[in-house]
């Protein structure tokens, strides 16, 4: 066994270890501690990254001295590293550039549980992101699942309660279920390793027993997975919990959590289920037409909405419909459009975050749209970030959006039946996109002859500027050179199974 | 080869740094890099031409299949040019203009850009570098159109915004087909089409063709998807509604073009019913853009309907697809180019000096300012298509070959329509002449001033009308050109 | 089916009482009523679990007068997952039970339907 095998699971303990010890460290150690181990991780993820790429195959590394079946498994391809890498630059891009006003908003002395609260998130996506274990995936997502609610709490206010409150029940719901079909398919299989409850999936799929209860249990997990990632008529948690929660927590929300549960429903379809049982299921069809649906209906709460940070919120709601679209073509293109998109979606959307706040503090804190106006002569370097963020959302060229929506219409062109519906949605969700987004740069950028507010200059936000190059930056490479991405996504996803 | 690169990027840099860099100490200084950066890509743009030795350019790759990549042959030419010289007389009459306007770095930064990106659509190779650039002009000229920020202004440069994303998204439907079912996606003469994956599936593949042609028609202001012109223009800043008239909606045109006889091919659409009901549209909209002109009291929006009509001469002479109307065609985007920018120039310097807008307001603008009127009859003559005026040229071409288009009934209702709605040229545009020029026993010669603008104003008028009257009067070495282009084609 | 739904009642009990917490959880505008919707819930799962691995007339996992046959004892993974299980919703339920007692404390209500109409009053 190689060394570099060790590095998943290292990572994920170091994130507990240093939630732990940060639970007892100042505001400031902590910080730094957060800081470290996210680059620590981004390191490690690099090296498997690397390792994986060199060997081109997966690899199975045995937690404890129990081999399987018995045992706990950590099993890591390409894919897993390459998203624990970009979970790891986003997360650590949205603290930076969220770390004024997490000292505004939130007390001085409860701050550290903030890094903890973070260092036990990064713990559960890494976890969600590698095992090979139904039982720990479902421990991981509780856990992913508190922390998430500690960061929309850490800032205290009777929004982000009542949001917490009404994000805890969804997601308990969510996980219920999920819990449910986990117990059932261990029922079936009586493995709860992944790789070998998929054998006898295959087995009795072939044999033509446990038909129903098998498509009673993917329905429990699909359902429990989509409403944890906010699909469509699960979303109502959504917006108060991205709009009210401090901004570092709302960039990680939408950009990594329910991403992180969307990789684990990806992970299960293909390395559970199978990525056939489940085409040949009528869920698929389900997720399909809840995707094309959230695309459609978020689109138009985003632009009913006249506060910035829940319109870009209800925007999660439709980019979370273009996933689950491409996850209900049931092709491999559509499923690796769907990878691409969760990346372009964390890296724009976590932009669009920061982007905002930026604005918003130059606008006496405001979020109405209607104090915006201007917003961006007053903080230039925040103006210009939203607008690549848009442009990227909308899909121009040259940013990461149109790569994800050429690869969806891709996938669709080559899927005969779903291919009208799906290209027309994403028209229409285009041009709704286009109307919101490009209504608030417009008006961002609309001369107010008053000076009411006072303007920000460069020098006040070192920190946050460079945040915000590198948001774009990543956005550019996406959309300029995703070739290699995209071929790493096939290649990780053929290992998935 | 690298002079193409230069040529897009130097403006669309320049532009950037015009927007970012700080306020210029005077405006004598503005006025003075502009015009260095104008005069310096239209070098870099006639090097290009010059320079250019065939084959193709490639700059980086998208995704695999996508490369992004450049190439010149006679169209790219044809647009360059006439882009190239419809850009330097607006920004040179702009130096002028501008000065009753607001924010004039913005403008000339996003007026520097909206050029390089046009030229990079001239100079596009394959389909998705022209959808690529052409998503970009459409956000890089709605600045120009917001430009003084008026709540009106705003609302029409949303409505140009999304007709044009609405028709780019349409179009982009296509490139998905076309990269399926085509060899390639570089525009080759005669088109891309694989006969054998295509078998079988030229019914749908119809549809996306039509879907391509109403989609990149939205910036050529074809019917049904028109309106965003007459929205747009008035509100814009005179200048960049002529470049916006006259040369971005060529941009649309350009795109049907290579749509057409590039990517389909003209044998593959001619006798469909795309082919058909893409005629039908076009003399639609030239019978309604020439009507809605005539009954337009503003000055500038009735110029405005008046590009919706004449724009789709183009498209029709390009729909009729043989070798007289494409030349027809062909020669109109020059003619409607030249002139339809001075046209817009002479109002703005009407309403620079005068402050008027409407039609009823400029009796006795020709005693005003003689220079400009004349300019702006002569013009119009060349519009309504009176010989020896280019459009007169143009016209012809384009009647002739809708009269031997072999198509049933098309051959006779084209020239008829054609002439109808140069009666109504004559009849929106000639009016403010006369009214200009004979105002009338009870007009009060006594208040008249001089009001003839400077030179930044006259002289580019001047051009554009000199130029428009040269093509009609020597035509021939032009059509020679477009002929051994359109041999090619068809 | 019927026989079978008898034979496995312990199974089917699971289920109805499953539905019971989760509609309860849903549906509740209570903050407290919802809480033990929950406890409901996840209780049915481990109703099923401790079903699924019992085996008629074996004793619990836990080896006693050194006997190691594995003929003696039931199945220990669903005890184990059952275990794991109630750790987890402890938790989750100490986490809601603190949010309810934050919202109390602010609202001096448990409605949560009636905390979300004020916050909209208050206009935050």
């Amino acid at each position: 066994m190689d060394f570099v095998q060790n590095f998943p699971a290292a990572s994920i303990l170091l994130c507990l270890f240093a939630g732990i010890i940060s639970s007892g460290l100042k505001k400031k150690a902590a910080r730094r501690v957060n800081t470290i181990l996210i680059l620590i991780v981004a390191f490690l993820s690099t090296c498997t990254l690397l390792y994986t790429m060199r060997t081109g195959e997966a690899f199975v590394y045995v937690m404890g001295r129990f081999p399987a079946p018995w045992g706990n498994e950590i099993r890591a391809g390409v894919l897993g590293p390459l998203v624990a890498l970009f979970f790891c630059v986003i997360m650590l891009l949205s603290l930076e550039g969220g770390r004024k006003k997490l000292a505004d908003e939130v007390e001085e002395e409860k701050t550290f549980l903030y890094y903890v609260l973070m260092d036990l998130l990064l713990a559960s996506l890494l976890a969600l992101i590698y095992t090979n274990d139904l039982f720990t995936a479902y421990v991981f997502v509780e856990i992913n699942t508190i922390a998430a609610c500690g960061l929309i709490m850490i800032r205290q206010n009777g929004r982000t309660i009542e949001a917490a409150a009404r994000y805890m029940i969804m997601s308990l719901l969510g996980s219920g279920l999920l819990l449910m079909g986990i117990c059932m398919l261990y029922d079936m299989t009586g493995h709860l390793l992944m790789s070998n409850i998929r054998e006898q999936v295959i087995y009795l799929y072939a044999a033509g027993e446990y038909r129903i209860p098998l498509l009673v249990t993917i329905a429990l997990m699909s359902v429990g997975l989509a409403i944890k990632s906010a699909l469509f008529p699960f979303h109502a948690w959504l917006p108060d919990a991205y709009g009210y929660s401090t901004v570092s927590s709302a960039a990680i929300l939408s950009s990594l959590v329910s991403k992180g549960y969307i990789l684990l429903l990806i992970k299960i379809i293909y390395r559970v289920i199978g990525f056939d049982v489940f085409y040949n299921s009528r869920i698929i069809d389900v997720l399909f037409a809840f995707g094309l649906m959230g695309m459609i209906f978020g689109s138009f709460s985003a632009i009913r909405e006249n506060d910035v940070r829940r319109m870009i919120a209800f925007s999660s709601v439709a980019q979370i419909g273009y996933i689950y679209m491409g996850i209900g073509m049931g092709t491999q293109a559509g499923m690796t459009a769907s990878v691409f998109h969760i990346l372009s979606h964390a890296a724009t959307k976590s932009l669009l975050f920061i982007a905002a706040i930026g604005l918003t503090d130059v606008s006496g804190g405001s979020r109405k749209l209607v104090e915006l106006t201007g917003a961006a002569y007053r903080n230039k370097w925040a103006g210009a970030a939203f607008t690549v963020g848009s442009l990227s959302m909308v899909g121009v060229p040259l940013f990461s959006g149109f790569i994800s929506k050429l690869l969806f219409s891709q996938a669709a062109v080559q899927n005969g039946t779903k291919m009208l519906p799906a290209l027309i949605v994403l028209g229409v969700s285009t041009i709704l996109n286009a109307i919101y987004f490009m209504k608030t740069v417009i008006r961002i950028y609309t001369p107010v002859e008053s000076g009411k507010y006072e303007s920000i200059s460069f020098n006040k936000m070192k920190l946050y500027c460079l945040t915000l190059v590198f948001f774009v930056v990543l956005n550019v490479i996406l959309g300029v050179s995703s070739q290699p991405i995209v071929d790493l996504i096939e290649q990780g996803l053929v290992m998935f199974s | 080869m690298y002079y193409i690169i230069l040529s897009i990027l130097f403006p669309v840099l320049s532009g950037v740094y015009l927007l970012v860099r700080k306020e210029m100490k005077s405006r004598k200084n503005l006025l003075w890099t502009t015009g260095i950066f104008f005069v310096i890509t239209a070098v870099f743009v006639m090097l290009a031409l010059y320079t250019w030795e065939g084959g193709i350019f490639a700059l980086f790759s998208l995704t695999q299949r996508l490369p992004i990549l450049f190439k010149v042959d006679e169209v790219s030419v044809v647009f360059s040019v006439m882009a190239v010289i419809i850009f330097l007389c607006a920004g040179l009459f702009s130096f002028e203009y501008m000065k009753h306007e607001q924010k004039e770095k913005r403008y000339y930064g996003f007026y520097l850009i909206a050029f390089g990106v046009l030229l990079a659509l001239c100079f596009a190779g394959n389909l998705i570098t022209f959808y690529l650039f052409f998503e970009m002009l459409t956000l890089v000229s709605m600045p120009l159109v917001l430009h003084n920020g008026s709540r009106e202004a705003i609302m029409a440069g949303l409505k140009y915004l999304f007709y044009s994303l609405s028709g780019a998204y349409m179009a982009l439907f296509g490139l998905y087909f076309i990269e399926r079912y085509g060899n390639t996606l570089t525009f080759s003469p005669g088109g891309v089409i694989s006969s054998q994956a295509a078998e079988g599936h030229s019914a749908m593949l119809l549809c996306i063709a039509f879907a391509m042609l109403i989609g990149f028609g939205v910036k050529a202001g074809m019917f049904p998807m028109h309106a965003w012109l007459s929205a747009a223009h008035p509100v814009a800043p005179a200048p960049a509604s002529a470049v916006l008239s006259a040369v971005i909606a060529k941009a649309g045109v350009l795109a049907v073009v290579r749509v057409v006889y590039y990517i389909f091919g003209a044998s593959f659409l001619r006798g469909t019913w795309v082919q058909k009901t893409w005629m039908v549209l076009t003399l639609i909209t030239i019978l309604m853009g020439s009507v809605l002109a005539y009954r337009e009291p503003v000055f500038k929006k009735r110029l405005a309907y008046s590009t919706v009509s004449q724009v789709s001469y183009i498209l029709f002479g390009l729909s009729v697809m043989n070798a007289d109307s494409l030349t027809g065609g062909f020669l109109h985007v020059l003619c409607h180019g030249f002139i339809k920018a001075g046209l817009f120039l002479c109002a703005g310097a009407i309403i620079y000096k005068t402050g008027k807008t409407r039609v009823e307001q400029l009796r006795g603008i020709g005693k005003e300012m003689p220079v400009l009127m004349w300019c702006y009859t002569i013009l119009s003559l060349g519009l309504i298509g009176i010989p020896p005026m280019c459009g007169f040229v143009s016209k012809w071409y384009l009647a002739e070959g809708a009269l031997s288009s072999s198509l049933y009934g098309f051959s006779w209702i084209g020239p008829v329509i054609l002439l109808l709605s140069a009666l109504l040229t004559a009849g929106y545009l000639l009016p403010v002449t006369i009214s200009g020029f004979f105002p009338g026993a009870d007009y009060p010669y006594g208040a008249l001033e001089k009001k003839e603008p400077s030179w930044f104003m006259t002289v580019p008028v001047l051009a554009l009308t000199i130029l428009s009257v040269v093509i009609g009067l020597l035509p021939e070495g032009l059509i020679y050109y477009l002929s051994q282009m359109i041999e090619k084609l068809i | 089916m019927g026989a079978n739904l008898f034979a496995n009642y312990g199974e089917a009990v699971a289920m109805i009482l499953f539905g019971i917490g989760f509609g309860n959880l849903l549906l509740q505008s209570n903050l407290i009523k919802k809480i033990i919707g929950l406890n409901i819930m996840d209780t049915a799962i481990y109703l099923f679990l401790a079903e699924k691995g019992y085996i008629a007339g074996r004793a619990a996992p836990i080896v006693k007068d050194g006997v190691q046959s594995m003929e003696v004892y039931i199945n220990p993974i669903p005890s184990g997952l059952v275990l794991t299980g109630i750790v987890v919703s402890v938790s989750v339920s100490a986490l809601m039970l603190s949010i309810t007692i934050r919202l109390y404390r602010r609202y001096h209500t448990l409605d949560l339907d009636e905390i979300s109409l004020r916050l909209k009053r208050e206009g935050l």
